[in-house]
This record gives C-alpha cells, structure tokens and sequence, in this order.
C-alpha cells in the first residue's frame, strides 16, 4: 500500500511493527525515506543496525537515524559509533513522555515544551528540508 | 522442589519494551538455580533473551540443513530423518550461565527464507520434546500477533508482562484472552514490570482483573546493565527486579505444586498448528 497508494501531496507517516519483520516484507522503494529509531541498548542497536541494512539493500530511501531514550554523552556515543556518518537526530530521555505514556496522550499535548518533543520538531524540519530541496523520484 | 510434577511450562508475552524478554531470561536462570533442569524457547526473531539469560552471542541459528520438504500433507519442512527433538536441542540449544539450555531460531537477518526453515524445525523439536525431562520458559515477539497464533501452545500458563502505560496495558488486555483460545493455556499470570508505585500495581489489575503474581519496581540498576547488554542477575543480584522475579519463580512452582483444574476451551483466537504454520510461512 505505501508504494502504491495515491496521496498526491499529503506526506505519510507510517509506524511500522517492532523488529524488522515488516521491513522485509515491504515492496522496494515504497518509501522515501526510513526513520530507524534505536534506544541506546545493545539489543535495540543491534536492531537497528539490521533494519539500517535491510532499507538500504531494498532502496527504502534515505535512511535517518533516531537516537532515543539518550541520557548522556555516552548513549550518544554508542549509537553514533555503531551507525558511523549518518543522519542523526538525538531525542533526550525525558519524563515527560514517560509521564504521557502513562496517561495514553500525546507528548505534544501533554507537554508541549518537552525537550523530548523539540527534539522531534528537528527531525521534522530534517525531514523537510532533506525531501524539499532533493524530492525523490521513484 | 525436586519432585515437581509436572513440568513447569510457561510462555511470557506482552507488549514490546514491557520487559518480557528481560523476566523471562532472569526467571529461567533463578529456576535454573533450584537444581532444575531449564530449557529456555525463544521464538522471537529479534531476540532480548540471550541478553537476560548472560550468552555471549546472541545468534544461535537452527541452521537450514537440519530440515528436508515435509511433501504432501505434512508442514513444509520437517527434520531431517535422523533428528529427532533431544538430538536437536542437544546440538543446537546453547549453553548458558545456571547450566539453563536456550534454543532460538536464529536472528532475521534480508532474506526470510532461511529464518522460514528455522521456524519450523524448532516448532517441530517444541512438539515433541520430552515434557518430562526440560522445565520450559519460553519468549514471545511484542504484541499479539504470535500469541493469537498459537506459538505459545507449548505452555500451559502464560505469564503477561505489563508496563504501567496505557498502550502496554491496551495490548496486555487483548491478551487477557489467550486462555479462552482452543489451544490456550490453562492459567495466566499478571507480571507488572517498572512500576513507579503501589498505585501501578492496583491500576494492571483493576484493568486485567487479576491480581498481580509479582510486581518489579523501575530499577535503574537494570535499566544501566540493558545499556551494556548485561543481565540483571549479573549486574543487580539482590535488586528488587531480581528479587521480584524470585517471588514469581515462587508463585509458579507453587501453583504447579497444585492440581489444576480441567481447561474450559473456547474459541476467541485462530487455532491449532495450521494457524502456526501459517504465521511461519509469512
């Protein structure tokens, strides 16, 4: 559906399954660009390294990399040394989202001065930018 | 302890990051512990267990030769003629720390095909080991899909991992269900897991209808060692995750001390082992 799907200029935000299974399953080059989200875990790099490499050997775009759930330098550090050069936007562990999840809302609603959510406006502007200046052509 | 009859035969599920492969490893190890003989399954392609459990590595793959095409009327690949369920867990389920023997699929890596094969022989070697000899602690994906298919039938209690949030709650409920399925277990247990307060405890089980077999508080100690793929009975031993994952080891052994009743089988999820191999094939 996503390679397929007439949305004309509407941009499509897809949230797809844990793990990668769905990635694998998904059409080549359905998307324009694919958002890998990793928390700075072994097992969640590990993850994400595998869903980095699914994408790109089926051309799902570009590939941006969501560090989440950071604390400090040192979550920083692990995720940017096990993806190299990529594209990365650094969401901070924040107590606001976990109190959102807690409640089922929205971070955006439930604080909408988070850093957290901020964060998220980057990659938004990220996004923007990058498919903006460069639309892909399928 | 030594003379419990049966086997212990539980599956944990949940939503993702509920920290199901976390308690499942830390409860295979501390059963492990009591002298028993612990055979940890993990049917997740993304596996957290070998992470809990203390493996090096965290890929033990079936490898594909270790199946043949099952031909008309059988599943899709069987073992090989030869293999036999102790033969395969014998090769191929490895060796952890508290002597607990763990067998996996293998990680997804492209290509589903391969990983396809691995499925089903280690779906083949769960139907028909020796209930007798293993204790069996099993892990499930995130979510429902697996359970609603049937890759939990192999357990006869399931133990629900809850988080205090609303979606992890959401999805723990549909679980909820699991007992109600023709194949379903016979009893289900509520673990909750990072609980910030008594508060969360009575929220899972206004919402579940069950009371809580043990409750894990947020434990930072844990939370660190996940950062560096350490176990928690590694890094926190005496914490309280794994102190409350000791109470649930005692709550199961005490409930499979216990006649059960007969299951009262209804229809609420697809059944029976064409469902399973239909989710293998996909």
């Amino acid at each position: 559906m996503l390679g397929f799907a007439e949305t004309g200029d509407a941009v499509v935000v897809a949230d797809l399954e844990a793990g990668i299974g769905t990635l694998t399953r998904l059409e080549p080059a359905a998307v324009d660009v694919t958002v890998v989200v990793v928390e700075p875990t072994l097992r969640s790099i590990d993850v994400g390294r595998r869903a980095v490499s699914v994408a790109e050997s089926q051309r799902q775009g570009r590939v941006v990399l969501v560090a989440n759930k950071v604390d400090d330098e040192q979550d920083r550090a692990r995720i940017t040394e096990a993806f190299g050069a990529r594209p990365l936007v650094v969401v901070p562990a924040d107590p606001a989202v976990d109190a959102a999840d807690r409640f089922g809302v929205s971070p955006v609603d439930h604080e909408p001065s988070a850093p957290a959510v901020a964060a998220v406006e980057v990659l938004a502007d990220m996004l923007a930018d990058m498919l903006g200046a460069d639309p892909p052509v399928r | 302890m030594a003379d419990l009859a049966p086997m212990i035969r539980i599956a944990f599920v949940g939503k993702g990051g509920a920290g199901k492969s976390t308690v499942a490893g830390t409860f295979a190890r501390l059963l492990a512990r009591r002298g028993e003989p612990v055979l940890a399954l993990d049917s997740d392609p993304m596996p957290g267990m070998p992470y809990s459990l203390g493996v090096a590595v965290d890929d033990h793959p079936i490898p594909e030769d270790v199946v043949v095409a099952g031909g008309e009327g059988r599943p899709r690949w069987v073992l090989r003629p030869g293999l036999d369920a102790a033969a395969m867990v014998d090769r191929y389920a490895a060796q952890c720390p508290d002597g607990v023997r763990y067998l996996q699929f293998g990680n997804l890596w492209g290509p589903v095909v391969r990983l396809q094969q691995a499925q089903f022989a280690w779906s083949q070697v769960v139907a028909e080991l020796d209930t007798q000899q293993w204790h069996l602690v099993g892990d499930l994906p995130g979510g429902t899909r697996q359970a609603m298919f049937g890759w939990a039938k192999y357990a006869d209690t399931v133990c629900l991992v809850v988080e205090p949030t609303v979606k992890s709650l959401h999805t723990a409920a549909r679980l909820a269900s699991l007992p109600r399925a023709q194949w379903g277990p016979r009893s289900l247990i509520v673990v909750v897991n990072k609980a910030r307060d008594a508060a969360d405890a009575d929220r899972v089980a206004a919402r579940l209808g069950v009371e809580p077999s043990a409750v894990a508080p947020h434990d930072p100690a844990v939370l660190r060692g996940d950062r560096r793929g350490a176990p928690p009975l590694d890094t926190a031993p005496d914490g309280p995750f794994a102190q409350a994952v000791s109470v649930l080891v005692d709550r199961v052994v005490s409930l499979y001390s216990q006649p059960k009743e007969t299951a009262q089988p209804e229809e609420s999820a697809q059944s029976g082992e064409a469902a399973q191999r239909e989710e293998a094939a996909r």
